[in-house]
């Protein structure tokens, strides 16, 4: 991976709803197949424990930030950890906005998929437009 | 008169850099979902560490049993950080390294062979639970809290 086209994603993950599972899909889609070679992803909780190596990630790179809820969790800790956000993903407004409903946190069923594909896509768009940038 | 019943918290990494924290989450929601249901919760590990009361005070009061991916256990960290020492801790790689036949993947998407491992950390999990439950009835028994 060329260094200064790298993008930085950063998940909630959150375990408690529906749409936390829908932004773990979503970037998990992103790194495995869509842009693999030019995104990496921070682990948050690791951001809060002061890991250095996903520090000088956050303060390197531009950053993506995916939230599954309103608490927005990621781009709350990024914001903290002194991270430059370039792109935003609110999976509760998406999911609104394509009337696409994940069913559970475990199993997000066919609707919680294609949300997770069109959220993707949306990554991997800014992705695209940020690595030119670069 | 009210009666608590007694939850156990459940708090598990995110993982979202390796494959071990996919497992950790599969686990978790197994036990959450279909082993103990009725007696676990989860705590959202990110609003925990990111300053939300509500988890906070749950895992002040209640049992919490962590689960980290990796070594670096963050979860278990952060855990003892706001609210207190967990009453049980697992690591999903030390598993891993037990079962040095079981090779992970994939994040995203679990093979028949990791889906069988994550069920294995979760019924480790779910014996931990009874654990924890049972230390508490016999704290309330005793007179203590």
């Amino acid at each position: 991976m060329t260094e200064r086209k790298k993008v930085i994603v950063v998940a909630c993950a959150g375990m408690d709803k529906p749409v936390g599972s829908v932004t773990s899909a979503s970037v998990f889609r992103v790194v495995e197949e869509l842009r693999p070679q030019s995104v990496e992803l921070v682990c948050l909780p690791q951001l809060l424990a002061g890991v250095s190596s996903q520090n000088d990630l956050v303060k390197n790179f531009p950053i993506i930030t995916v939230d599954g809820c309103a608490e927005r969790c990621a781009t709350k800790l990024v914001v903290k950890s002194g991270g430059k956000i370039r792109g935003r993903i609110m999976v509760a407004d998406s999911a609104k906005k394509h009337n696409l409903m994940p069913e559970s946190a475990s199993h997000i069923g066919s609707s919680g998929e294609k949300l997770a594909e069109k959220i993707a896509n949306e990554i991997a768009s800014m992705i695209d437009v940020l690595t030119q940038e670069a | 008169m009210t009666l608590t019943k007694w939850k156990v918290g459940i708090v598990s990494c995110s993982g979202e850099e390796i494959p071990e924290g996919t497992i950790s989450r599969v686990a978790t929601r197994l036990v959450l979902e279909k082993l103990r249901p009725d007696e676990t919760v989860t705590i959202c590990l990110p609003l925990f560490l990111a300053g939300g009361e509500g988890e906070r005070a749950f895992a002040k009061v209640f049992p919490t049993i962590t689960v980290d991916g990796c070594e670096k256990r963050c979860a278990e960290k952060g855990t003892k950080k706001y609210s207190g020492k967990p009453f049980a801790t697992i690591v999903v790689r030390d598993n891993l390294r037990k079962s040095p036949n079981i090779s992970l993947k994939s994040r995203d998407k679990l093979s028949a062979e990791e889906l069988d491992f994550a069920e294995k950390v979760a019924e480790e999990i779910a014996k931990k639970v009874d654990e924890a439950l049972s230390q508490e009835i016999k704290q309330l028994g005793s007179g203590e809290s």
